[in-house]
């Protein structure tokens, strides 16, 4: 798909600000909010924007730390795997991975037992063969345009 | 936020949002049986309280031909995990870089273009001195998040 000057429009306003208007945005473009909404949907059909959320900071809400766990799968079952680590409510976003690991998650913790359990939880799934744990500390540059933690 | 109502019309208003961040004021304020002020005031305070820190679209990165999400974990020479966090902060397609605790002293997650971009950010990163080794994973297909991101009480 090509993207014109509405399409980019729409990408570089709603990914500062998901909530921007889409008269807001009509007005810049010159065009009509109409117009705005249905590239909009156009776009989401088309999976190019996957969702609109809202950036929240995990320490206001009573977490501790962010854990990446890096999980090593039988082969084969890698797709079965993630569909049930995305699932687990502290994650936030998970994908399978080539190269160092199989599987990889990013997850929220509220403290050293909320993760021990959730890397309980995922050793304890079929075919996981190991859990591998990074705490994240001092992160810094996170990019609220596109990762979203 | 005394008051037990108000926290739970935040954690509503949250889940909404988390779930799709346009939900209209009227729409939050009618699953909330409150006034759509109210939700606009609440909104404002989770804002001003830092709990929202914004809100974005999530973009499938391939479809908008900016190739790969990479994650880099990084062995370093003890403490200078400071001044190779400063160094990597600065290489174009930086999604975010943290100190950790376990296998690496520092993991990246770069937004690179093609193969050669990714063998070059590794190359500038195995340079820096203090840096031992720099092992690769490219994530596959997109990232999936989870439905409602995290939950929280």
């Amino acid at each position: 798909m090509k993207f014109d000057k509405i399409d980019n429009a729409i990408i570089k306003n709603l990914k500062v600000d998901a909530r921007t208007s889409f008269r807001e945005i009509a007005r810049k473009l010159k065009v009509s909010p109409d117009t705005v909404s249905n590239r909009f949907e156009k776009l989401k059909k088309e999976e190019i924007i996957i969702d609109t959320t809202v950036v929240i900071d995990p320490s206001k809400i009573g977490y501790s730390f962010i854990v990446r766990f890096g999980i090593k799968v039988k082969p084969a079952y890698s797709s079965q795997i993630l569909d049930k680590i995305i699932t687990i409510p502290s994650v936030i976003v998970a994908s399978k991975i080539v190269g160092i690991y199989d599987l990889i998650a990013i997850s929220v913790a509220r403290n050293f037992q909320h993760l021990c359990d959730l890397r309980d939880t995922i050793l304890e799934m079929p075919y996981v063969e190991r859990v591998e744990i990074g705490i994240w500390v001092k992160t810094m540059e996170l990019s609220p345009q596109y990762f979203l933690i | 936020m005394s008051d037990k109502r108000m926290n739970e019309i935040d954690v509503k208003i949250l889940r909404m949002l988390q779930k799709d961040a346009r939900t209209p004021f009227k729409e939050m304020a009618d699953h909330c049986n409150v006034t759509t002020d109210t939700i606009k005031n609440r909104f404002i305070a989770l804002k001003e309280k830092g709990v929202i820190r914004g809100s974005t679209i999530v973009i499938d990165p391939k479809k908008m031909g900016l190739g790969n999400l990479v994650i880099l974990g990084i062995r370093i020479v003890e403490r200078y995990s400071d001044s190779v966090l400063n160094m990597i902060k600065k290489i174009p397609g930086l999604c975010v870089v943290t100190k950790v605790i376990g296998e690496y002293e520092v993991e990246a997650i770069f937004l690179l273009g093609d193969i050669e971009q990714i063998g070059t950010t590794k190359e500038i990163i195995e340079d820096f001195p203090q840096v031992k080794s720099v092992d690769i994973g490219i994530f596959v297909d997109k990232p999936l998040l989870c439905p409602k991101n995290f939950e929280f009480d």
